[in-house]
């Protein structure tokens, strides 16, 4: 550390900007977004730092649960922004043909997507610029247009004799789809509560999608997502926003349902891979139905807020906290079946994925119940 | 003045790994149609431009898309023209 301490201040003084401790991050930050991606790492990230000293899109003191720190909400635009530049400049420069230029599907989907990133934008440069029942309209709306245009979206099976009934039924398996997709879109704005929970469940997702078809998009996403996870969980400057995790989850959405669709993968398979956020909505919507609230109401509630307040009780440092919260569920969901898929433990279209699924969720509930107590003081605490 | 600076040496830098991949993508189709199929090379500036992950993540893209392309029509990818890069097409 007395090594690294000189080296640190002579680049402050350069800078004249920054304390030492936002020094020392931005050398941290740097460093592997170079050691990982080169140049072009260290661009995004140079990127990412200049979106997050801006003033738009700043939000407040504890106004995300966890933060204690006013963060930036353009992490959505950051990451756009770099998928943006790189698959233009592929276009221009390279072979290469963008999904969307000469596939009606990826054109729709792509559609949606931008359609649901600017919903977003909307709300993270002007909060409350729409109503809630607004935005919900606006994206049944969206997502059931990119459905009915889309039908081979739709999966024709996924091994539950039930949902299978529904989805047999074309209209039956629209409507039942179009809630399933507005459902997942709002489950990962809801999980986005802690650095690196829901930047790494993207991150595990998108190098899954990327080993499994090696598109340019999934490779440009993997990159702009490696990097903003990076910058997230050391600094905790930034989060997604409303743009970064509705467009996240209407990527993720569209590429799993494809999946599953075009039998690469297995319901269960997908079902393990974004168990954390569709559990914790579930959970998260029953919890306060009981309590005699609305549904959609904000509170604390959540295993992440929880398992922050526990380690926020053994370590110092606020940022470390939250962002060791948003690395032990990540990677014990998401990354844990990245790991088991990268190893090729499970055959990504067995049906045994249902079982992984399972053992997520009793980790859930085992974790919620264990810190059951810990109830963390902030705006949007319970009542008791 | 100093931000604008700032942010054109970010998309400048971005930039660079994108020129890296695409002047890889199209050398590789290149060597392919002369010598078969070759892998990926992953010199000293490939790797500053796209760092370690990113050169694998751009041998991922070249190697799929050759593929893509050969599985789409031979026709295609052993078309003699000159302007060979804009006669592929790639995966999504």
């Amino acid at each position: 550390m007395l090594s690294v301490n000189p080296a640190v201040r002579l680049i402050q003084n350069a800078l004249g900007l920054w304390s030492v401790p936002t020094v020392q991050k931005l050398v941290l930050m740097f460093f592997f977004a170079g050691i990982t991606y080169g140049a072009t790492g260290l661009g995004a990230m140079l990127l990412m730092t200049l979106l997050a000293n801006t003033k738009l899109g700043k939000d407040g003191s504890a106004k995300h649960g966890i933060s204690l720190s006013e963060s930036s909400r353009l992490g959505g635009l950051a990451i756009a922004i770099v998928v943006i530049i790189y698959i233009a400049g592929l276009s221009l420069l390279s072979p290469y043909t963008s999904g969307l230029e000469r596939n009606d599907s990826f054109l729709y989907i792509w559609c949606a997507v931008l359609f649901c990133c600017l919903l977003g934008f909307a709300e993270d440069i002007k909060p409350d610029f729409l109503t809630p029942s607004l935005r919900l309209g606006a994206k049944f709306a969206v997502l059931g247009a990119l459905f009915w245009l889309s039908p081979q979206l739709i999966p024709l099976s996924i091994g539950a004799p039930a949902i299978d009934f529904f989805l047999s039924v074309p209209v039956l398996s629209w409507a039942l789809v179009t809630v399933f997709a507005v459902g997942f879109v709002n489950a990962l704005n809801m999980a986005d509560g802690a650095n690196g929970l829901v930047p790494g469940i993207a991150l595990a997702s998108f190098g899954v999608f990327f080993m499994e078809y090696g598109r340019p998009m999934d490779g440009a996403l993997l990159f702009a997502c490696s990097i903003f996870f990076i910058f997230n969980v050391i600094s905790g400057w930034y989060f997604l926003g409303d743009a970064g995790s509705y467009g996240l989850g209407a990527i993720l959405l569209s590429y799993g349902l494809l999946g599953v669709a075009d039998g690469h993968f297995s319901a269960g398979f997908m079902a393990a891979l974004f168990c954390y956020p569709c559990v914790d909505f579930l959970v998260s919507v029953i919890r306060r139905w009981r309590a005699g609230r609305s549904p959609f109401s904000a509170d604390n509630g959540h295993l992440h807020n929880r398992l922050h307040q526990f380690i926020k009780l053994r370590i110092k440092s606020s940022v470390m906290a939250n962002s060791f919260t948003g690395l032990i569920i990540s990677g014990s969901t998401s990354g844990a079946v990245l790991f088991v898929y990268m190893v090729d433990l499970l055959p990504s279209g067995s049906d045994l994925w249902y079982g992984f699924f399972v053992l997520e969720v009793l980790l859930y509930l085992a974790g919620l119940k264990y810190l059951t107590s810990i109830q963390p003081k902030t705006q949007y605490a319970d009542p008791v | 003045m100093r931000s604008i600076v700032n942010f054109m040496v970010a998309f400048g830098l971005i930039w660079v790994g994108v020129l890296e991949s695409a002047t890889s993508s199209v050398e590789d189709f290149r060597q392919v149609l002369d010598d078969g199929d070759v892998e990926p090379e992953r010199s000293v500036k490939h790797i500053l431009a796209v760092g370690l992950v990113g050169s694998s993540i751009v041998s991922s893209i070249i190697i799929n898309g050759r593929q893509t392309v050969i599985l789409e029509g031979h026709e295609k990818f052993l078309d003699p023209n000159p302007m060979l890069s804009e006669s592929f097409v790639g995966s999504e």
